[in-house]
């Protein structure tokens, strides 16, 4: 009996805690609006990360891509805060969230060695090589507040 | 009773390129000699294409500066206070404009294995860090 209580007690709990589950895309922005601190789940050149503002981004190289240049995210997955999470099916509008990622530079890596062999064919080399690398600072995550 | 505000955490953490962007390469020092042929390329495109580089970088010092009897070279100043120097001997004019370019696009950080750092942060995490004493007591 004493067992049954306690599995009752947690989910009383859950519902005090979290309130009323909003109940469009508007309430609900506004509710992570409301927090201080936001990370967004964006999906660059094919991979996604987990980004908040002020972070430093390290891709391969893309192409056509200048240093200096303002790169939105059109792909986000997710946006969250503390307490409250919004999932795109399967991305968040552009219009809803804005996200901006700067080129601050194109590096390359360490110098990495790569040796072949073929084992009694006389056959070996070492190729050198140094993978190009870009470097974005992201921006502010931007969630205007919209009439609708 | 008021919260003390600590004095570090009023400092401010860099960030180039959040809020403005402001391009790490501040000179460019080209130095040739007038004679030997190890600069003749070198000296070709800094007759034909240094304008059209300055006109297009105008955030960057350039310098052309002699090295008699030695080979060419291409220095590049960074705010960091760090310099990047590479050679230019036995390269062809379309090799300087990629090795220039090199140079204009970096931020003078020392070479560092980049394969595993992905997203590199300062900020703090959103959601906060986990903490037993706060989380509900798992049932079974």
């Amino acid at each position: 009996m004493l067992g049954r209580l306690a599995r009752g007690v947690p989910a009383l709990r859950r519902a005090l805690h979290t309130g009323s589950q909003p109940n469009s895309t508007t309430a609900a922005l506004d509710l992570i609006r409301s927090q201080p601190s936001h990370y967004v789940v964006a999906n660059f050149v094919g991979r996604k990360y987990i980004l908040a503002p002020r972070d430093l981004l390290t891709v391969p190289r893309p192409r056509d891509v200048q240093v200096g240049d303002v790169l939105t995210l059109d792909e986000i997955h997710e946006l969250g805060s503390r307490e409250y999470t919004l999932r795109g099916n399967p991305t968040i509008s552009p219009d809803r969230v804005r996200v901006q990622a700067t080129v601050v530079e194109h590096t390359k890596g360490k110098m990495e060695s790569i040796f072949k062999k073929k084992r009694r064919k006389g056959y070996q080399k070492t190729i050198t090589h140094k993978q190009p690398y870009t470097r974005l600072r992201i921006g502010d995550i931007e969630i205007p507040i919209s009439s609708s | 009773m008021a919260s003390t505000i600590l004095r570090g955490s009023l400092r401010s953490r860099p960030a180039n390129g959040h809020a403005a962007f402001i391009p790490q390469i501040r000179k460019l020092v080209f130095e040739c000699c007038d004679r030997w042929p190890s600069s003749d390329n070198t000296r070709t495109f800094l007759f034909s294409n240094l304008r059209t580089l300055a006109e297009k970088n105008p955030h960057v010092e350039i310098v052309v500066r002699q090295r008699i009897h030695r080979e060419p070279i291409l220095r590049g100043f960074y705010i960091n206070n760090r310099d990047k120097v590479v050679p230019l001997n036995g390269l062809s004019i379309g090799e300087i404009k990629q090795k220039i370019t090199l140079l204009l696009d970096s931020s003078g950080a020392q070479i560092k294995p980049l394969k595993r750092r992905n997203v590199e942060s300062t900020t703090e995490s959103a959601r906060g860090i986990w903490s037993g004493l706060h989380a509900d007591r798992p049932v079974l």
